[in-house]
């Protein structure tokens, strides 16, 4: 019998999973996926918003500006990386020039305390290829970027280190109300009993609502972006995360740089029908060139090394779902987390397990809970003299595997055979970024998919892009 | 460790290249990241190369081999498994960072450098096809390589975006594997690849090729991996025609839409670029704007035929032994050397005249299919070169030579096209 079942391994089950490894309690989570962080957390822009845009007194406005500082905290013990760009919200006419003046009182409304308006001519001199047709900007400087593919690593390796469970390629079947709590089954199999769950599936939520609710009071209506990454040889391009005004369809098309110097283009925003369906339209990706060019000139486009897309998991409520079904007592809902999701997950992770679960109320504090999780070195980051003293200690940090990226064998090994390791294409492209270069994996995929069976003593037919079931080879050929 | 040379990538151009230069007596080290000599040739195992360098028909591997044993013989210094990590220019010359597992990172100099370090191929990124992003989207050399080195099918139903050669190459060797090749289509009204090609890999096994036709849509079935594609007629203008969708069932979808010069260790050297072969500029020295470095072979563009690849690099070697030789003379006469009508690049884009040791050979590929062309090199009102050109295309490079005591060095070349 487990205390709490998370359902769900994207950033947000990953914050709540860590919050509750604080607590002398068993908890397990539950993902559907061959990974963490493979949906939401897959694909969207990565910028921890400053908190300007939302509804002022909303769990949104309080959870955003709270979970914008938290990442402050957090960056040091659990080795976060954060881009300290700040953001431009910006104005093309007076029209606009009002309509910036009204998001500086919603931002003020909002708590947020450092912004300033610029002219053009004082902000072009930190971003100097901002669209010349721009007249005004908003400059909000706690505006971060984050790589939030890690941070959900961070989060669930650190969350394992303090004793939680975690169970990947288990897809909730149904759930049936118990005397002491819920029965879960998994993948239409296996069984567990757990007194607490927490529903935090994204788009699935109101899916996952359905088996223990009659009527469910809320629906996700998913709302699809596309995107474009632009190789990392555009660092510098932009400077700031370059917001136009806000609309009724959210922030708008971005220019975002990225940790890792690539800069995303999008998203745009439309409602969909296909919830699961992540794919890239000629018209999205229209719209998001088109409407890159009033935030910078003469955007990079020739430097697009991929395009992909992502659903956030809007609802039909305004607001950020997070409280207990009302039909059935002991399930948690984290629903409707949409953005500002990421920027708000660990406020929204501390929020349910403080405010709502009270979670200490009946469970004694962990006192063994070890807040720090370790990072991996980055062998392309570093300076060349702690390159070769790290060479000195390991010399797999001398073989290079992915050339765009400069990722090293002993990287590779580390994405494969660490806490959370993985041994499929796209899990070591997400742990240590071989692949994601100007080459797309044409270089050293192959070279992966060697050292993953030789460290799972598997063989090349066995590799997997993503899923289980999705096997890079068919077969072997005729001649051998 | 300081040497005169150091070519950079063992493939068919780093090895005429080393050879070339080690032949002039140069002291030459050649650095190459995998753990054999050969590069892309080892994976090419259909016949074809070497008959305009030997006269005879090999294979890649067979191709390979030959410069391999030459450059084995004759005892140059050679570095495997080593990855070059850094290019800086320093006074007296280069400065080279590399890395391998057996040495570590090491740094070391050279007075002059070769690059031939070829090309890296298109991906679905950078042409953005609409769809899902499932797994069974794969570059047509990736899957060459899987398939004729490690000994794997990556697909058994297949369709092919780009007539490029590798792609028509792959058409036919899925097919002989067991594969079903369902088509090839192809962006431009015409082929991308080699006429022989399309004859002998799509044509004698019945595979379709789709003139004016691109992928529209990707899916993907529930395990992520590629479940069908949707084929579209373009316009003239490449937008695809609606009504004109066809659905192909495949596993594999193969792109072969071209390859771009890897240049990416010329960074952080102030090299001069050119858009059209999306690499350096160079003179007829394949020497670049930076004194003593050279590029040669894919990396400097994109060949269609591995003997001009070693042709090239060849005199590119040579010219780096003239360059340590000091033959190359201070004199600072340049002209430009510029693409005129119906062309799409011309190289080399300078005359130096301080290099007057070498012959001068011009390659270009033109914009368009034209079926009687009429080539012509004039120098302000003098004309250099007038000649009929029959059946170019832009899949073919095409090849002259100037004789540089007839080049004047007050104005620069304009080479035309004509159609007649």
């Amino acid at each position: 019998m487990y205390d709490y079942v998370v359902i769900g391994a994207g950033i947000i089950g990953g914050f709540v999973a860590r919050e509750l490894s604080k607590y002398n309690l068993n908890a397990l989570v539950l993902e559907k996926e061959n990974d963490v962080a493979n949906v939401q957390t897959l694909a969207n822009s990565a910028v921890l918003h400053s908190g300007h845009n939302p509804e002022p007194n909303t769990l949104k406005s309080k959870l955003c500006l709270w979970g914008n500082k938290l990442y402050e905290e957090l960056e040091e013990e659990l080795c976060l990386p954060i881009l300290r760009t700040g953001a431009y919200v910006v104005a093309h006419n007076k029209d606009e020039e009002l309509k910036l003046l009204d998001l500086v009182e919603t931002t003020k409304a909002n708590n947020v305390t450092e912004y300033a308006l610029l002219d053009y001519e004082d902000a072009v001199k930190t971003e100097p290829n901002l669209a010349k047709s721009i007249t005004k900007v908003l400059s909000l400087p706690t505006t971060k970027v984050t790589y939030p593919w890690e941070v959900t690593f961070a989060c669930m390796e650190n969350a394992i280190l303090n004793g939680v469970e975690f169970r990947k390629n288990s897809e909730v079947t149904k759930i049936t109300k118990t005397k002491k709590g819920f029965k879960i089954t998994i993948n239409n199999k296996d069984t567990l009993e757990t007194k607490y769950v927490i529903n935090a599936t994204g788009v699935n939520t109101d899916d996952i609502a359905a088996m223990v609710e009659e009527k469910v009071d809320f629906k996700i209506k998913p709302r699809h972006g596309e995107y474009f990454v632009l190789d990392k040889r555009v660092k510098g391009f932009v400077n700031h995360v370059l917001y136009p005004l806000p609309t009724d369809l959210g922030k708008g098309v971005l220019l975002t740089p990225q940790v890792h110097g690539n800069i995303l283009v999008g998203p745009d925003s439309k409602f969909v029908d296909d919830k699961h369906r992540t794919n890239n339209t000629p018209t999205g990706l229209q719209y998001v060139k088109e409407n890159a060019k009033f935030l910078a000139d003469d955007v990079p486009f020739h430097q697009i090394i991929r395009s992909f897309a992502g659903i956030r998991a809007t609802s039909n409520k305004d607001d950020f779902i997070i409280k207990e079904s009302k039909e059935a007592k002991g399930f948690y809902h984290l629903a409707g987390i949409d953005s500002p999701g990421l920027t708000a997950a660990p406020a929204i992770a501390k929020y349910l397990v403080n405010d709502v679960m009270g979670v200490g109320n009946q469970y004694t504090e962990n006192k063994d809970f070890n807040p720090i999780r370790k990072k991996n070195k980055e062998f392309g980051s570093l300076k060349y003299e702690e390159q070769l003293e790290l060479i000195k200690q390991d010399p797999l940090y001398g073989n290079i595997i992915c050339k765009c990226e400069n990722i090293t064998e002993r990287e590779v090994l580390d994405a494969i055979n660490g806490p959370l390791g993985s041994n499929t294409i796209k899990g070591v492209k997400k742990r240590c970024r071989a692949g994601a270069g100007l080459c797309q994996g044409g270089y050293c995929e192959e070279k992966v998919y060697k050292l993953i069976v030789r460290e799972t003593n598997s063989t090349p037919l066995d590799v997997c892009y993503d899923g289980p079931e999705s096997k890079i080879f068919v077969s072997e050929t005729k001649v051998k | 460790m300081n040497k005169e040379i150091v070519v950079i990538g063992g493939g068919a151009s780093g090895l005429a290249a080393s050879i070339a230069a080690k032949q002039e007596g140069r002291d030459v080290l050649l650095i190459e990241k995998e753990d054999k000599l050969g590069g892309i040739l080892n994976q090419c195992i259909h016949n074809g190369f070497g008959l305009e360098v030997f006269k005879e028909e090999y294979t890649g591997p067979e191709y390979a081999e030959k410069y391999i044993q030459k450059f084995y013989k004759l005892n140059i210094d050679c570095l495997l498994d080593t990855t070059v990590m850094n290019v800086d220019k320093t006074e007296e010359g280069f400065e080279i960072i590399l890395s391998s597992k057996e040495t570590g990172l090491k740094k070391i100099t050279c007075k002059s450098i070769v690059m031939s370090t070829g090309c890296y191929e298109r991906t679905r990124g950078s042409i953005s096809i609409p769809g899902d992003r499932p797994y069974g989207v794969i570059t047509a050399g990736s899957a060459q390589r899987y398939l004729n080195i490690d000994g794997y099918m990556v697909g058994k139903k297949v369709f092919i975006l780009g007539s490029g050669d590798i792609g028509l190459i792959m058409a036919r060797r899925m097919h002989l594997e067991g594969a079903e090749v369902l088509g090839v289509a192809e962006l431009m009204p015409y082929s991308n690849g080699l006429t022989r090609n399309i004859v002998q890999c799509l044509n004698d096994f019945d595979i379709p090729l789709y003139l004016s036709h691109t992928v529209t849509e990707i899916r993907s079935n529930k395990n992520n991996r590629l479940e069908s594609i949707v084929i579209q007629e373009v316009d003239g203008s490449y937008k695809p025609i609606s009504g004109t969708e066809k659905n192909f069932d495949v596993d594999t979808l193969l792109l072969s839409i071209g390859l771009i010069p890897d240049i990416a260790l010329l960074d952080n050297l102030d090299v001069e670029k050119d858009n059209k072969t999306k690499s350096v500029k160079v003179n007829q020295a394949y020497e670049t704007n930076v004194p003593g470095l050279f590029i040669c072979g894919n990396s400097l563009q994109v060949h269609d035929l591995v003997d001009n690849v070693s042709k090239e690099s060849e005199r590119a070697g040579k010219c780096a032994s003239d360059y340590i030789l000091s033959k190359k003379t201070n004199g600072n006469d340049v002209i430009k050397i510029t693409a005129g009508n119906n062309l799409l690049f011309v190289t080399p884009h300078y005359i130096n005249f301080s290099w007057t040791s070498r012959q001068t050979v011009i390659q270009f590929r033109s914009t368009s299919k034209i079926e009687k062309g009429l080539l012509t090199v004039t120098q302000g009102d003098t004309e250099l070169l007038k000649k009929r050109l029959n059946f170019v295309v832009p899949a073919e490079m095409e090849t002259f030579n100037l004789d540089i005591d007839t080049i004047q060095k007050e104005n620069d070349i304009l080479v035309n096209l004509e159609v007649l």
